[in-house]
C-alpha cells in the first residue's frame, strides 16, 4: 500500500509553516458570501421558474375562459362566426416580455454572484499554478544541462512555488470579489425587494383573476348541462363530472400561487441576508471568518498534496 | 381560499402564506381614476369582487333555470369590470417592471466585468507557466547543440 507523504517529506524546512502562512494569505476569501449566494441563487431559480409558469398559466386560463364564453353564445346568436372571436390576453406580449426580462435578469444576477464568489478556488487556477511548478523543475534540469553553475530546484520546492502562486491567485481573486461585489449587492438590495413586491402584487391579481376565470368556466359548464336537452344519461353524467374537476383545478392553481407568494418573501429575506453578509454585518461573521480560514487551509492543503511527490 | 367542493371566495388582498413573506408589504394604492369616486382602486375591486362572489352564491342557490340565467347575466357584467381593472393594474405594473430593467442590466454588466478581471488573474498565472515552458524548449534545443 503506497505510503502517503507527510508535509515534512515534501517540504523539509517549513512545509507546514509555509502552508499556514499561505492560509492566512489566502484566507481573505468569500466563503460566507458564497454560502449566501448559493442559497440566493437556489431560491431565485425557484421563484423565476414558478413565476414564468404562473404568468403563462394565468394567460392561458383567461384565453380559455373567453373561448368557452364565445362558444356558449352559439345558440343565441344567429350570426355567430368563429372568425369574429376576439381573445384579449390578460397580459399583452409587451407586458410578458418586460416581466421575462426582469426575471431572466434576476436569474443571471444570482448566477453571476454565485459564480464570482465560488471562483476563488477553480480548476483553472490549480492547473495554471501546477504548470508553473512543473516548468520550474524542467527549467532547473535544462539549465543544469547547459551550464554547470546553474540553479537546481527540487520537486518539493517547485510544489511550494506552485502553492504560493495558487495562494496568490486566490488572494487576488478574493480581494477583487471582496472589494467590488459587496457594494453591488448592497445597491441591488432595494431593487430585489421592489421586484419581489411587484411580483407579489402581480400574483395577487393573478389569484383573483384565475379564481374568477374558473368560476366563469364552472358556471358555463353548469349552464350548458342544464340547457342541453339531448344528452344521454351517460353523456350527462360525464359532463356533470367535469364540475368538481374545475373546482379542484381552481384550488390547485390558487395553492400554487399562494406558495409562490410565500417563496417571494423568502427571496427578499435571502437577499437581505446576502447583503448583510457582504458587509460583514451579521452575528455569524466571526464564526464565518474562522470557517473561511479553515476552508482556505483545506483548499491549499488539497492542492499541495495533489502535486507530484517527486 | 375555500377548499375544493366548498363555496370559493376570492383573496382580495396580499396574503403572505409564510412567516418569511411578512416582509412584503400590502400594496400601496393610489386614488382611482376609473373607479367609484372616493374609493381607491383596491377598494373598488374588493367591492366588485364581493358582489361577484355574492352573485355566485345566489346562482347556485337559485332553483330555476331562468333565475340562474338572470343572475349569471349580471355576474358576467361584474366579471368584465373586475377583469378590466385587473388588466389595468397589470399594465401599471408592467411600467414599474420596465423601470427596473436598466438597473438589472447595469448590475449584470458590472458583475461580468469583475468576472473578466478574475479570469485575467488566472490567465496571468497561466501565462507565467507558458513562458517557463517556452524557455524550457529553448534550453532543450541549446543543450542539444
Amino acid at each position: 500500500m503506497p505510503h502517503k507523504p507527510t508535509p515534512f517529506a515534501r517540504a523539509p524546512f517549513a512545509g507546514s509553516g509555509v502552508l499556514a502562512l499561505l492560509v492566512l494569505f489566502a484566507g481573505c476569501s468569500v466563503s460566507p458570501l458564497a454560502k449566501h449566494t448559493a442559497a440566493f441563487s437556489s431560491v431565485t431559480n425557484l421563484v423565476v421558474d414558478n413565476s414564468e409558469n404562473a404568468y403563462r398559466d394565468a394567460v392561458r386560463l383567461h384565453d380559455q375562459e373567453q373561448m368557452v364564453a364565445a362558444v356558449a353564445k352559439y345558440d343565441t346568436d344567429p350570426t355567430w362566426d368563429p372568425h369574429k372571436i376576439q381573445i384579449k390576453h390578460l397580459i399583452d406580449d409587451q407586458g410578458l416580455a418586460v416581466r421575462s426580462q426582469v426575471l431572466d435578469g434576476l436569474k443571471l444576477y444570482a448566477q453571476s454572484l454565485s459564480d464570482l464568489t465560488n471562483s476563488i478556488s477553480s480548476d483553472r487556477l490549480d492547473a495554471a499554478a501546477a504548470s508553473v511548478g512543473n516548468n520550474l523543475v524542467a527549467l532547473s534540469s535544462n539549465i543544469g544541462n547547459v551550464s554547470s553553475g546553474g540553479f537546481t530546484i527540487s520537486q518539493t520546492q517547485a510544489n511550494l512555488a506552485s502553492t504560493v502562486l495558487n495562494a496568490l491567485g486566490q488572494f487576488l481573486i478574493g480581494k477583487k470579489v471582496k472589494s467590488q461585489v459587496p457594494a453591488i449587492i448592497k445597491n441591488m438590495d432595494p431593487t430585489v425587494e421592489t421586484i419581489c413586491q411587484l411580483l407579489n402584487d402581480d400574483i395577487t391579481i393573478l389569484r383573483r383573476q384565475s379564481h374568477n376565470d374558473y368560476e366563469q368556466l364552472l358556471v358555463q359548464q353548469d349552464s350548458f348541462i342544464r340547457h342541453a336537452q339531448g344528452l344521454s344519461p351517460v353523456e350527462r353524467r360525464a359532463e356533470i363530472n367535469k364540475l368538481p374537476q374545475i373546482l379542484a383545478d381552481q384550488q390547485t392553481t390558487d395553492d400554487m400561487l399562494a406558495d409562490l407568494q410565500g417563496t417571494l418573501g423568502k427571496l427578499a429575506l435571502t437577499h437581505h441576508a446576502l447583503a448583510a453578509a457582504a458587509q460583514n454585518n451579521n452575528p455569524e461573521s466571526l464564526k464565518d471568518r474562522l470557517g473561511e480560514l479553515e476552508a482556505a487551509a483545506q483548499r491549499l492543503s488539497k492542492f499541495y498534496y495533489s502535486l507530484p511527490a517527486s | 381560499m375555500a377548499k375544493t367542493g366548498a363555496r370559493a371566495t376570492t383573496p382580495k388582498t396580499v396574503a403572505p402564506t409564510t412567516e418569511a413573506a411578512t416582509t412584503l408589504t400590502p400594496k400601496t394604492v393610489a386614488p382611482t381614476v376609473t373607479g367609484t369616486p372616493g374609493l381607491t382602486d383596491q377598494q373598488t375591486i374588493d367591492a366588485y369582487q364581493d358582489l361577484y362572489d355574492t352573485l355566485g352564491r345566489a346562482y347556485w342557490d337559485a332553483s330555476d333555470l331562468h333565475s340562474k340565467d338572470t343572475i349569471q347575466g349580471a355576474r358576467d357584467a361584474v366579471y368584465d369590470i373586475i377583469t378590466e381593472l385587473d388588466e389595468k393594474e397589470l399594465e401599471a405594473n408592467t411600467e414599474k417592471f420596465q423601470t427596473l430593467v436598466g438597473t438589472i442590466k447595469a448590475t449584470n454588466k458590472a458583475l461580468a466585468e469583475i468576472q473578466a478581471q478574475i479570469n485575467q488573474i488566472t490567465k496571468n498565472i497561466s501565462t507565467a507557466g507558458s513562458v517557463l515552458s517556452a524557455i524550457n524548449k529553448v534550453l532543450q534545443f541549446t543543450s542539444a547543440l
